[in-house]
């Protein structure tokens, strides 16, 4: 009892180290993107000012489904990212790390966010959602694939377990480069997730008002961000294990996560926005195409590099 | 209680509520409760019996001829107890809706006799009398589908059913041929591996498919289950279906698989392959998926939609069958519980909202949850099980299956298994944005309230079973074991609280454990927060204009339009093939009419002499 | 002598210190909602870009009202549109705060003998901080915001509280400029 108790804290510890460390990093990469635009750009820690303001504000609601949805997207996401590893070996429960849980138990989160706007009886916001959706539909299919691969290769699920096996064999065993079609589809679907351009299709500020944000305001517009930004630490995270070998301590982890974020949105700033339908087309073309050729290549004929 | 005398009670009190029916619409309705509540808790003593290992005798048979034999397996127990619980739940629907049929006591007959035709294909071990109660359920289903909205689905449910049915006879005639007996077991282990078990399995898989509302055959289905009156839609898809399922296990588990492929492409390569038949029935079973899933997501009725998500399950069941082995069948028959709990309550759900706003349909509605929260709440669970998120019965199902078909390394079908589950949230979202939430419609406004107690009843019961099957699935997946091994599969790994996989290890527990700690920290911060001012739904952003309707601030039609674009050319292919072939059949009446049924009757006698004379020539 | 004894806070004092460090978040994180009817709007553009950056202030557009925080009136307003500001301004979250762009918005401007548009914005709306100019340049914009800025720190951008405190005085002045609606539809508002 005392144990589970201990193992939740840890877990809690994860949520919150996520937090901080995504959103540190997503300040500093505001920074970075104003530097490309040639601007100054904002504080590294504009994002925490960001979100306090917003829990500090008094808020509006539209009914209590309103509300619960928000409380269920933000808990949620807190669950899923209490199983993430942080390094190979540091996690809050070990053995548990299995990889359909990220991405099943994060989409309680999207489906009480999806809910709380459609509760608020703004059609805007059910379009946003509607975009979402769809947008999940496009990149998650190939991106699965590549991880069927992989699971299908190492025989294991286990987020730490991939990294382990991952290291052992030196640098050059991360799958991103074992698998170099795989690689470059999981790239693209991690750009569909993060909704960076060019898939970003449900905020949309000028033409449906934000989507899904559109009627929140004060603490539940505060809790979402604090749960976009768990959101984009778990599927960041997650790439890193999957594909960049796992981290062997805290530091590598910090590095590879920036490395990889930082990356994602600097080709994210050069790109323009796709429509709804043109994104799913995409999806289904190349990143699914690529996916499947490497998953028949890397199982059936065994051309792993 | 014998099973022989556990039918012949159940019939006679279908004869009762008839009668009843006629004497009192609701007293007749209240009958089915109690019989179908009687059917399940002898039932679930049955099963308590087996399961502590007692020798009562079950299968013996006093009154019925003496083919008509019984045995009690753990296979009948277990979709037996499923079904008969569906339908029990069911029930307490049937005298709220009684008033709107045609012939309410008929429908009482036909649904307790629905059930007890439900017990004899699940109980009999004589092939001949499981085709009987077989075509019994088809029978009783095809009169109460039209007391719904249409009669023409029943048509088609018939069309489709009677393939299968015909399917199944002639499955049973191989089987009687090769083994010289009516006995199901002897029969499929005689077949099972020669060619005639290759029939015999194309045969039992066509009627299974046809059951199941599996591609090609799944046109009837959505028909038939969004016409059907309100309450019989979630037993037809939460119980009637599931008979497919058990034909599907007796042609995909009892039978060996055909098609050594491992011979063939084994020596090129270190993957390891499965039987061709396999394939097969998993790639039509991935179609299924998929096309259910598009259907799905373009539907506007919400219980066409449900139905065809029913579709779409069916393909998951089909293909956790075909590819077998102890995760690929202890997903399946997980799937098998997790969807009929999940399609069940949902249905229920959207026939209580039916009730009270008299269409199903989600360009009508909106703004439900205000009334109904209880019922939203019903269908949130329900769907979140169906779309296979943790922590709902359907996760665990859906986990057991994405590992089997992830240790075979089938990627194309893994392509369907994924594009059908994250579809999933896109068309089960749909009731949940369009009917229940977003603007409170003015004409359901006065109409919509909470459901009474009875009608809330059965829904609560199945969600907490929803949720029960997400968090501790162990003790239904320790009964699921004994079903396998009377299989003769090996048995899932499975710890206290943990499930084992071939490639990782879930605790369901543990999940939603860690889900309730994540809503409490959320809730904790939401409410040390600032209190937020109520404002109503009309009070939304319009970038200043002032907007006074309703219907123009819900966004219900047409939800996915984006992406129906992309395939709404090519997604009537089956149903035109099915229309064409209807003409096709149509003509050849008309030629047959115009040939023998003449206005001449001497003519039309001179044919049926001719026929008969060329029937009899062998044996004259 | 001081006591070392611990007093307690009253519950005012508490509210008070929690006030402030929320003002410190609020003041550093201005989020706009810009009304671009008139001119001046063309003056944010730069202030926005890499020209003079206020996203180094830690302001940036918003979508809709409820997100905002600031609410930019730039240049006049017709009293077509007055009614849409005023219902704008109502969905805001508190604390919200209004910055009055150009001359127009302090007495009219050149729109000042108009049948159309309003002189003076704070008539309806409180407003926090005008700045001046027909029209400003961007400098005194950017001057405008850190004014605001200023303002927050000091307790003095107050007035949404005015808003509730002389609400019957804004909404006789509301009335009598745009005059009752009696039928309530699309048509009519």
């Amino acid at each position: 009892m005392v144990d589970m108790l201990l193992m939740i804290l840890a877990g809690v510890g994860v949520a919150l180290f996520g937090f901080v460390l995504q959103t540190s990093i997503a300040g500093v990469n505001r920074k970075i993107v104003g530097r490309i635009q040639k601007r100054y750009g904002p504080k590294w820690y504009q994002e925490f000012l960001d979100i306090f303001k917003l829990l500090s504000k008094r808020s509006v609601t539209h009914g209590w489904i309103f509300d619960f949805g928000v409380i269920m997207a933000l808990g949620g996401i807190i669950g899923t990212a209490m199983f993430m590893p942080i390094t190979s070996s540091l996690m809050a429960f070990p053995g548990y790390d299995n990889f359909f849980i990220f991405v099943y138990l994060i989409a309680v989160g999207m489906l009480g966010m999806a809910m709380s706007a459609s509760g608020s009886g703004n059609p805007l916001a059910s379009i946003g959602v509607m975009r979402a959706l769809t947008t999940m539909l496009a990149y998650e299919v190939p991106f699965m694939i590549v991880v069927l691969t992989i699971i299908k290769l190492t025989g294991t699920s286990s987020l730490s377990e991939l990294g382990i096996l991952q290291q052992a064999g030196g640098d050059f065993n991360w799958f991103v480069i074992a698998l170099p079609l795989g690689g470059i589809v999981a790239v693209i679907s991690l750009m569909g997730m993060l909704g960076k351009k060019p898939f970003v299709t449900y905020i949309a500020p000028a033409e449906i008002a934000s989507g899904p944000m559109v009627e929140y305001g004060g603490k539940q517009l505060g809790m979402l961000f604090i749960m976009h930004e768990i959101t984009v630490f778990i599927e960041v995270s997650l790439f890193v294990h999957l594909f960049l070998g796992g981290a062997e301590n805290i530091l590598f982890f910090i590095i590879k996560y920036f490395a990889v974020y930082t990356a994602l949105n600097i080709m994210s700033s050069v790109y323009g926005r796709l429509k709804i339908d043109q994104v799913v087309l995409f999806f289904y073309k190349w990143p699914l195409i690529l996916a499947v050729t490497q998953a028949f290549i890397a199982i059936y004929l065994g051309w792993v590099i | 209680m014998t099973v022989e005398l556990l039918i012949i009670l159940t019939l006679v009190l279908g004869l009762v509520s008839y009668f009843m029916g006629r004497f009192n619409k609701v007293y007749g309705a209240v009958v089915t409760i109690i019989a179908s509540m009687f059917v399940f808790i002898s039932v679930g003593y049955m099963a308590n019996d087996i399961l502590d290992g007692s020798t009562f005798n079950y299968n013996a048979v006093k009154y019925l001829p003496v083919f008509a034999t019984f045995t009690v397996s753990y296979l009948g127990i277990f979709f037996a107890i499923l079904v008969t619980f569906v339908f029990a739940m069911v029930s307490f629907f049937n005298p709220f809706f009684v008033e709107k049929y045609k012939y309410p006591a008929v429908y009482n007959m036909l649904y307790i006799f629905s059930l007890a035709g439900v017990l004899g294909v699940f109980f009999t071990d004589n092939l001949m009398v499981l085709f009987f109660f077989f075509e019994f359920v088809v029978w009783s289903g095809l009169f109460i589908i039209p007391l719904g909205k249409s009669k023409k689905a029943a048509v088609s449910y018939y069309a489709f059913s009677t393939a299968g049915s015909f399917a199944l006879l002639y499955a049973i005639f191989i089987m009687r041929d090769v083994a010289g007996t009516y006995n199901l077991y002897a029969g499929l282990a005689s077949v099972s591996g020669t060619t005639q078990g290759t029939y015999v399995m194309i045969l039992l898989s066509i009627s299974a498919f046809s059951k199941l509302g599996a591609f090609p055959l799944h046109t009837w289905l959505p028909a038939a289950h969004g016409n059907a009156p309100h309450p019989f839609s979630p037993v037809l898809s939460g119980a009637l279906v599931k008979l497919g399922a058990f034909v599907a296990i007796l042609a995909l588990v009892k039978l060996a698989p055909v098609g050594d492929l491992q011979s063939v492409f084994g020596s090129y390569t270190d993957a390891t392959f499965l039987y061709a038949s396999q394939y097969a029935v998993a790639i039509l079973g991935a179609m299924t998926i998929v096309f259910g899933t598009l259907m799905a997501i373009r539907q506007d009725d919400a219980k066409k939609l449900l139905a065809y998500s029913s579709v779409s399950n069916g393909g998951y069941i089909l293909v956790a069958l075909s590819i077998g082995g102890s995760v690929g069948l202890a997903g399946g028959l997980y799937h098998i519980i997790a969807h009929a709990l999940a399609s069940a309550a949902a249905f229920l759900a959207i026939g209580a909202v039916s009730r009270v706003t008299g269409t199903s349909k989600m360009s009508e509605l909106g703004g439900m949850i205000h009334k109904m929260p209880i019922t939203y709440m019903v269908y949130l669970i329900a769907i979140i099980s169906m779309a296979g998120i943790p922590p709902m019965g359907g996760f665990i199902s859906k986990w057991l299956i994405f590992q089997a078909v992830i240790d075979n390394g089938l990627i194309l079908i893994a392509v369907a298994v994924f594009f059908g589950s994250i579809g999933s949230f896109l068309y089960v979202f749909r009731p949940l944005a369009a009917l229940f939430l977003g603007q409170e419609l003015p004409q359901h406004k006065d109409k919509a309230k909470i459901p009474p107690f009875f009608m809330l009843l059965p829904m609560i019961i199945l969600s907490l079973l929803i949720v029960y099957t997400g968090v501790f699935p162990n003790y239904i997946l320790g009964f699921i074991n004994d079903v396998m091994a009377e299989l003769g599969v090996d048995a899932l790994v499975i710890g206290k609280y943990t499930i084992q996989g071939p490639n990782g290890v879930l605790h369901p527990t543990l999940v939603a454990s860690v889900f309730g700690v994540g809503v409490l920290i959320a809730f904790i911060i939401f409410i040390v927060l600032k209190k937020s001012r109520k404002v109503g739904l009309m009070d939304t952003y319009t970038a200043g204009n002032f907007i006074y309707t309703e219907e123009l601030m819900h966004y219900s039609l047409d939800f996915y339009a984006p992406i129906e674009r992309l395939y709404e050319k090519y997604i009537n292919i089956t149903e035109d093939f099915y229309k064409k072939l209807e003409n096709k059949v149509v003509d050849f009446g008309r030629m047959v009419k115009y040939f023998f049924f003449t206005n001449k009757p001497e003519v039309t006698v001179f044919w049926i002499v001719v026929i008969i004379g060329f029937l009899l020539w062998g044996d004259l | 002598m001081l006591s070392t004894k611990f007093s307690p806070m009253s519950k005012e004092e508490v509210d008070r210190k929690w006030w402030e460090i929320g003002d410190f978040f609020r003041r550093n994180s201005l989020w706009m909602l810009m009304y671009c009817t008139g001119c001046c709007a063309i003056e944010l553009p730069p202030a926005m870009t890499s020209a003079y950056d206020m996203e180094r202030l830690g302001m940036g557009p918003m979508a809709t009202p409820r997100q905002a925080d600031v609410l930019l009136v730039t240049g006049y307003l017709s009293l077509k549109t007055l009614r849409r500001l005023i219902y704008t301004y109502e969905q805001m979250s508190e604390p919200k705060y209004v910055v009055g762009f150009g001359s127009c918005t302090i007495n009219g401007g050149i729109y000042h003998d108009s049948h159309a548009v309003i002189n003076q914005l704070n008539k309806y709306v409180p407003v926090d901080v005008f700045v001046a100019g027909c029209m400003p340049n961007t400098e005194s914009v950017m001057n405008g915001f850190i004014d605001l800025m200023d303002l927050i720190k000091n307790k003095k951008a107050n007035g949404w509280k005015d808003y509730h405190e002389r609400n019957d005085w804004y909404k006789a002045n509301q009335k009598a400029a745009l005059g009752e609606v009696k039928i309530h539809d699309e048509f009519h508002e």
